[in-house]
């Protein structure tokens, strides 16, 4: 009976069975949701959006070392993908060399181990670097070495790097809430080298957009559509905030080169509803709080990935149908760049065959649906542009808590953060198990065994073993008193207040390695502690 | 959830705590779901020592220090056979066999049986409840 049962978005906000016109009344038209391309950017950040240009079909990917990931971004393009993403690993992304004892067996893990200029090279080899542009996912304390890397690497391959087009993730607060990385930089240190990436590329990158706020681990670990965007809204101000403390450039300088990196998820009108509110609530707050005139710098542009948790063990196959949903979310919500996962998610990394349904569900998406035909065609739906509405409140309402914890790096210091991140995976899993959230083929529908096997990822387990030789040899062909002096130098620039990254890309051309160079700043200013009690 | 507070109730009528160490071995980052497992285990009247990331020789010696019944391991990066491999060695090297390793996380269901032939007791992939993982602890490491 409907009146025994709560209805609710994935999110808990509560809906009725049917929406009117007296459910947006006060919704002005003009000024609350405008033209595609104009001011508020509800309906997409471009007047034709994808008339004009279709969304790029980037999936991430990295794994083993750099001779198996090059293989495999050879395989994506050759599959029709569009641009690419490359993961660093968990060693990689700590900054750590894999001869630390500790590494071995992550090196090559979740990601690919990238840990000089040549792995780099070895990587890219073969990609036209002036064609496709890449999306580099590194995030923390390796950030400023790996972009360096990439732009040497471009610049080996004959780009210049007024031509290279592409982005760094370039942001720390994500990741130190979310994973534990290994000796982690102090979160003030790791945000000013984030901020030195920013202000260099801008100046001397004009196609590079030096930072994509990342709201995806967020969404993807239980946070809810509306913690997603405020919690995204607070990595802006916490940036901007910060470069317009140091006054080198203004606003409109460094907004338009912004960009996003969020989840979607299950919900399917909510998750639509959640993009149309991001492009407002980023409108509102880059051309009111900080008074920008440049429209670029108003413009939420954005990549999304399907959110890895929704994805089952059981029944993997059913992952496609949940991943096609998904993709069609991002799509009608008017995303820049998609990234659809492999259905082989919750086991293990894609394999090439799992890698292609995924290629083929965006192509599908682009090619077949019709749905790229017009802009935001969900505009105008009393449901879709309420809860657009109901999503901004809340959102907002979530950037002023965390604003009362101090902003986000005291909340991410005191550990509220991290307390926040676990308690909504607890609710998420509650709700599971309590079977408030209900799952196809995990607590409905279950088959009382496996009804059959999916090919698993075989990872190249000798992939710590390569890189150590790898890296020695190197070390032994490299001019080491070459990289002694560079390291001197980043150590020197450091200390100075300079900007870090004319000294980086100096040391990562004399081959020094992305360990080598975050250990000079892990000399410097130790490594932190995280706040997580138990 | 329901069932888990069931359990603390059964464990408070005078049982020995169950003593588990939850790690995740090496430097894979996923930390929540252990620190979730951690509180569902807490809740249920084990207790419970977190070490978050960890070295299979430092795992070993605080299960071994802890007079553990049971290491929870967590993986979400494919090193579980590697890792637990190393653990079960390590274990059986220093006599302490009887302390159980259950593991849980991104696990393809082709390695679980590989897991409980190299000595590892119970195996929760993606998708498992902490109900499960509770009502086996209880039952088998009590």
């Amino acid at each position: 009976m409907e009146s025994e049962r709560k209805f609710v978005t994935g999110s808990d906000i509560p809906v009725k069975g049917v929406y009117t016109p007296e459910d947006v009344k006060d919704i002005d038209y003009a000024k609350d949701i405008g033209l595609p391309g104009e001011p508020p950017f509800v309906r997409g950040i471009y007047p034709t959006m994808y008339r004009g240009k279709l969304w790029t079909i980037r999936h991430g990917t990295g794994f083993d070392t750099c001779t198996e990931t090059n293989k495999r971004l050879k395989y994506e393009l050759a599959m029709g993908q569009t641009g690419l993403s490359i993961f660093t690993d968990m060693v990689s992304n700590a900054g750590i060399d894999c001869d630390d004892p500790r590494v071995e067996a992550d090196v090559g893990r979740g990601g690919v181990y990238l840990d000089s200029l040549r792995d780099w090279e070895e990587c890219l080899d073969g990609i036209p670097m002036d064609k496709v542009s890449s999306f580099i996912i590194a995030t923390c304390n390796n950030t400023c070495p790996a972009t360096a890397m990439y732009f040497a690497t471009a610049e080996k391959q004959g780009v210049p790097l007024d031509k290279v087009d592409g982005t760094s993730q370039n942001e720390m607060l994500v990741y130190y809430v979310c994973s534990h990385l290994c000796d982690p930089l102090l979160p003030h240190v790791a945000l000013r080298l984030n901020i030195d990436c920013i202000e260099w590329c801008v100046k001397n990158a004009p196609k590079w957009h030096p930072v994509a706020f990342d709201s995806y681990n967020y969404r993807e670990g239980g946070l809810l559509a509306w913690q997603e965007l405020g919690l995204l809204m607070a990595h802006v101000t916490t940036y901007t905030d910060e470069l317009l403390r140091r006054g080198n450039l203004g606003i409109d300088e460094f907004a338009p080169y912004f960009s996003y990196n969020t989840g979607t998820h299950n919900d399917f009108f909510e998750e639509i509803a959640k993009f149309r509110a991001a492009r407002r609530m980023l409108y509102k707050l880059t051309k009111e709080k900080y008074n920008a005139k440049n429209p670029k710098s108003w413009q939420f542009r954005f990549h999304t990935q399907s959110c890895g948790h929704t994805h089952t063990h059981q029944e993997p196959l059913n992952n496609i149908v949940r991943i096609a949903y998904q993709t069609l979310a991002a799509a009608l919500g008017g995303a820049q760049s998609i990234h659809a996962n492999a259905y082989d998610e919750a086991s293990c990394l894609p394999t090439e065959e799992s890698l292609l349904v995924a290629i083929r569900t965006q192509q599908i998406t682009q090619y077949e649906t019709k749905v790229c035909n017009v802009a935001d065609p969900l505009g105008g739906s009393y449901y879709v542009e309420w809860l657009t509405s109901q999503i901004e409140e809340k959102a907002w309402e979530y950037w002023q808590e965390i604003e009362k914890h101090g902003g986000m790096v005291k909340a991410l210091e005191s550990g509220w953060l991290h307390r926040e991140f676990a308690n909504a995976m607890w609710e998420r899993q509650r709700k599971i198990e309590d079977r408030e959230t209900l799952v196809v083929g995990v607590n409905c529908f279950e088959s009382p065994e496996s009804q059959y096997e999916i090919p698993v990822f075989e990872a190249n387990l000798e992939a710590g073993k390569i890189a150590k030789a790898r890296l020695e040899r190197l070390r032994h062909e490299r001019d080491n008193s070459a990289v002694e002096a560079a390291l001197k130098e980043v150590a020197e620039a450091t200390e100075s207040g300079e900007n870090v990254m004319p000294s980086v890309m100096k040391a990562v051309k004399a081959y020094a390695t992305q360990g080598e160079i975050c250990n000079v700043w892990r000399k410097l200013y130790g490594i932190w502690e995280y706040p997580l009690r138990i | 959830m329901r069932q888990v507070k069931s359990a603390v109730k059964e464990m408070s009528k005078g049982d020995r705590r169950i003593k588990c160490v939850v790690a995740i071995p090496g430097i894979d980052g996923h930390w929540t779901a252990a620190y979730v497992v951690s509180h569902a285990l807490r809740d249920m009247g084990a207790e419970v020592v977190y070490l978050g990331n960890g070295m299979p020789e430092e795992i070993v010696q605080t299960a071994i220090e802890e007079d553990a019944d049971l290491i929870g391991l967590s993986f979400h990066s494919g090193t579980h056979v590697v890792y637990s491999q190393e653990l079960i060695n390590l274990l059986r090297a220093k006599k302490a066999g009887s302390i159980k390793i259950v593991v849980g996380g991104t696990i393809p269901s082709q390695d679980i049986r590989k897991l409980k032939e190299i000595g590892i007791s119970e195996v929760f992939p993606a998708g498992s409840t902490l109900q499960q993982i509770t009502t086996y602890v209880r039952k088998h490491c009590g």
